[in-house]
């Protein structure tokens, strides 16, 4: 009796044999197939749509934030933690980005970059232009440290060099800092490399631009520009930002 | 009262301010509190003193808001935490919508009209301050020195202590008011009194008065003779009369309790069972060889073990309960309270006391933690004890993180376009490897191509000069002067002993700049924390020369003294320096390194004390074994089980 109940199930699994799974098959395969196309899209996709705004404490990218997403002046205290939301930056399109200001002080930025820097896009590195005299070095440090990170190197985002603060008159144009910046990044190459390594001995920093060539912004794989821009605005707080250059640029990353 | 009340986001951004009695902005202040406070987890006591002004701060951390409340130092304002928790639970409540729908935008575009609510909660609180009057004093009739003849005061000679008594007697039938006198129980006297005393009311005081002092007199004159037989015990004690004890005088025989038949007589004492074996121990060994230690591991981990198990069994009580909270934990939105964090934070302070942290750095570090993720609300799959290791990962990390630029080179490059000599100077406690390290980083500066003048200022310890003299040419050889360009890349500035080291340390910087020498990296002898004298040499040294870098060295393998030692030299540098802002400790320079597998908390306790960046690792005692800190492997080695 078990015998016979045994046997007709290979009888019916012959029958199914031949059109019937080579079609179940073909399904699943189709299935499987675009299901891993959908994530790889998906993830693609949705994995880089944030934009960062970097730089050291005091340069004004939370007053940046607030001035991009609602229009108005916010008095601000120094960031402790991140904040995000979403930016559509020109009305036509239908896109939008994720826009991030992550705090600027010594102690949290490398932790938050380390966060974020995954999902960037864009980067848009907020310098203050009135006291870029005194923190050069500082500015620079950070940038170079942002610069030979890993993944920022490889995937390669727009970066954008804010000068912001431009309502104040003492305020250093776009120009001058970018030929600053070229030059102490020049000599950070050097002293960074030489640095003693770390205890785990993870290999050195990546090398900056082109070797034997004095450093520039143009050696670099992602697109870097300049912009001026003044959070405050120069008609005081009730008045509007001075943003235009960096709505624009927003506008062709996005 | 209050200077300012300041409510703004986590994110930075000001969500309400009101600007009290005169005005300097706030910002200021603020920032400072959150540089020196919550970014160096020195979130314990929630009150900060900034200048002229006291900041109490209160961290909502479910909705990411800090309230901030500052008044001048010199007031001592009771009112102002009940006033913080009412305006946090108010605010909270009023704007739940804003935060939780629509996250930063919503605090963005939101409109916080709190002004009348606060002024409200701020009278609020004044008064409940003010609500115990203070206790008003009471008249002259009202008290009872005023019910007190003139006659009972004056004192007469002799007649003192009746006085007094009979005072205290008045004093107490005063007292009880209309109640029969209880002071004069004596019943035989009483009873008459007692009668006459129970119109008493109608009698006025005066002669309440003259009834208690006959009273008195008639008991005094029957306790007359008692009264005189104290007398005489009076007069006997007069005079101090030396103590006699019992057996003091008689002489030594009397307590001597030896049997004197036993001693020297080998019949006394009972012959024990003598067991060679067990006495003896070892039969193998050789007769007059000292052994090493042995070093067993293994009852360390049975230890261990042992004090695992008794915790077992109360996890498992937990049982039932506990699951079903487990799994609410799990399911997220549960906010996080602190008799949640207390059995964690416990566990993660004996760990980190188990990696060499100093335990009062640990406590702190702890506490920090707590109030950062007090009220926290957990994301989903998350158990309390994953959240709080997580926000102890970042703490840690972040007091790792360098609060300025750790780049020496940088630096001489900029003294050497000045065409002055950078100068660092190194100090610390005896042994730590300061001559050692030095010569490491003398090494790595000649590698880079700069020229270094050692100054051997350590004019105490024997040998001091003629070991940097054989580290001299030690890497003269390493790095001849031909392969330079025909210049000496390290030389040697000494004076031999016993001479004053500020001095020499001044000498040797003239030189350097005189004949060019980029770097001058000046040795100081070893000296201990509480060594007054020596302190204050070490700080004329520093106030004197001003050398662009103060390194302290510290070895990894110290403990709790770590905490003694900066602190100690910090107060002195600070003590005797004239200048405004005093040169503190600017870098610390770890050595040791390689002595210690994973605790490696002095790393931890060192950067927590000064907020100064570990700018050096050493970890061996040749050359090439100079580090520089990767924050995020020592932390990985503090937090790995």
């Amino acid at each position: 009796a078990m015998a016979d109940g045994l046997e007709p199930d290979p009888a019916a699994l012959r029958e199914l044999s031949g059109p019937a799974a080579l079609s179940v098959l073909i399904a699943l395969i189709a299935v499987a197939l675009t299901l891993l196309i959908w994530r790889f899209v998906q993830g693609r996709r949705s994995s880089r749509k944030a934009v960062l705004l970097l730089g050291l404490c005091d340069a004004g990218k939370t007053l940046l934030f607030a001035r991009l997403l609602s229009g108005k002046y916010r008095d601000t205290q120094t960031s402790i933690t991140d904040s995000s939301a979403t930016y559509r930056p020109s009305r036509d399109k239908s896109t939008n980005v994720t826009l991030i200001d992550l705090p600027g002080h010594e102690s949290l930025r490398l932790q938050f970059l380390e966060r974020f820097k995954a999902a960037a896009r864009a980067i848009v590195f907020v310098v203050d232009s009135v006291a870029f005299q005194r923190e050069v070095k500082d500015v620079a440090e950070f940038l170079y440290q942002v610069l030979v990170d890993g993944t920022v190197l490889r995937n390669a985002p727009a970066l954008l060099i804010a000068c912001n603060k431009q309502d104040v008159t003492m305020a250093k144009s776009a120009k001058l800092i970018q030929q600053q910046l070229e030059k102490e990044l020049n000599t950070l190459r050097v002293t960074r490399s030489a640095a003693p390594t770390t205890l785990d001995s993870s290999g050195g920093p990546a090398q900056l631009g082109k070797k034997g060539k004095d450093f520039d912004f143009s050696q670099l794989p992602m697109k870097v520009e300049f912009v001026e821009c003044s959070a405050r605005g120069s008609k005081g707080e009730e008045g509007d930002a001075d943003l235009e250059g960096l709505e624009k640029w927003l506008v062709k990353v996005a | 009262m209050l200077d300012f009340f300041t409510i703004f986001s986590k994110g930075g951004l000001v969500l309400w301010c009101f600007q009290g009695v005169r005005g300097p902005a706030a910002t200021a202040p603020v920032n400072a509190l959150i540089r020196s406070v919550l970014l160096q987890e020195r979130g314990g006591n929630n009150s900060f003193t900034h200048e002229a002004l006291t900041l109490k701060y209160k961290l909502d951390n479910q909705f990411e808001l800090v309230f901030v409340v500052g008044f001048q130092k010199i007031l001592t304002l009771t009112y102002v935490d009940k006033l913080i928790d009412d305006v946090h639970k108010e605010f909270r409540d009023k704007y739940r919508n804003e935060f939780q729908q629509k996250g930063a935008l919503g605090l963005l575009n939101g409109t916080f009209d709190f002004k009348d609510d606060f002024m409200r909660l701020l009278r609020d609180a004044e008064e409940s301050s003010k609500v115990r009057a203070p206790t008003v004093m009471k008249t002259f009739e009202q008290s009872l020195k005023s019910q007190k003849t003139v006659k009972c005061m004056i004192e007469t000679r002799g007649e003192k202590p009746k006085e007094k008594v009979k005072n205290k007697k008045n004093k107490g039938s005063k007292k009880e008011g209309n109640e029969a006198v209880a002071a004069p129980t004596k019943g035989s006297v009483g009873d008459k009194q007692l009668s006459a005393a129970g119109d008493k009311e109608e009698l006025t005081k005066d002669e309440i008065l003259q009834k208690n002092r006959e009273e008195f007199f008639r008991r005094h004159m029957k306790a007359g003779e008692k009264s005189r037989s104290p007398k005489p015990d009076a007069q006997k004690e007069k005079g101090k009369k030396p103590r006699v004890w019992d057996l003091g005088n008689s002489n030594a025989k009397v307590l001597d309790y030896s049997n004197s038949a036993t001693n020297g007589s080998a019949e006394a004492c009972p012959v024990e069972e003598f067991d060679p074996d067990m006495a003896l121990g070892d039969k193998n060994r050789e007769p007059g060889r000292l052994y090493d230690l042995e070093y067993e591991s293994d009852d360390e981990a049975e230890e261990e073990k042992v004090i695992q198990n008794p915790s077992k069994p109360s996890a498992k009580k937990g049982g039932l309960g506990g699951m079903f909270g487990m799994l609410k934990g799990l399911v997220g939105s549960k906010s996080l309270t602190r008799a949640d964090m207390d059995p964690v934070l416990e566990k993660m302070k004996d760990h980190l006391i188990a990696k060499n942290v100093a335990a009062e750095i640990a406590v702190q570090l702890c506490e920090s933690v707590a109030k950062k993720l007090e009220g926290k609300v957990m994301g989903t799959f998350t158990t309390v004890t994953s959240t709080v290791k997580q926000a102890l990962q970042e703490a840690l990390v972040q007091i790792l993180q360098p609060q300025r630029r750790v780049d020496v080179l940088r630096d001489v490059m900029d003294a050497q376009r000045h065409h002055r000599p950078y100068v660092v100077t190194f100090c610390g406690v005896n042994g730590v490897g300061k001559s050692t390290n030095l010569a490491k980083i003398s090494f790595w500066l000649i590698e880079n191509g700069f020229s270094v003048l050692i100054a051997a200022c350590d004019t105490f310890r024997a040998g001091a000069v003629e070991q940097l003299r054989t580290h001299t040419r030690r890497l003269n050889a390493l790095h001849p002067p031909e392969s330079h360009g025909g210049r000496t890349m390290v030389q040697l500035y000494e004076k031999g002993y016993g001479k004053d080291a500020a001095g020499i340390a001044m000498e040797a910087i003239s030189y350097a700049r005189n004949q060019g020498f980029d770097v001058v990296l000046v040795d100081t002898a070893g000296r201990m924390q509480d060594n007054a004298p020596l302190m204050t040499a070490l700080a004329k040294l520093i106030a004197v020369n001003a050398p662009d870098l103060v390194l302290f060295v510290g070895e990894a393998l110290v403990g709790n003294e770590a905490v003694d030692q900066l602190v100690k030299f910090n107060k002195a540098l600070a003590d005797h320096s004239m200048a405004q802002t005093p040169r503190l400790i600017d870098g610390i320079v770890l050595t040791k390194f390689d002595t210690i597998d994973d605790k490696v908390g002095a790393a931890i306790s060192m950067t927590y004390i000064t907020s100064k960046p570990i700018v050096f690792v050493g970890t061996g005692q040749t050359y090439c074994d100079l580090r520089s800190l990767n924050a995020k492997a020592v932390v990985a080695a503090l937090m790995k089980a």
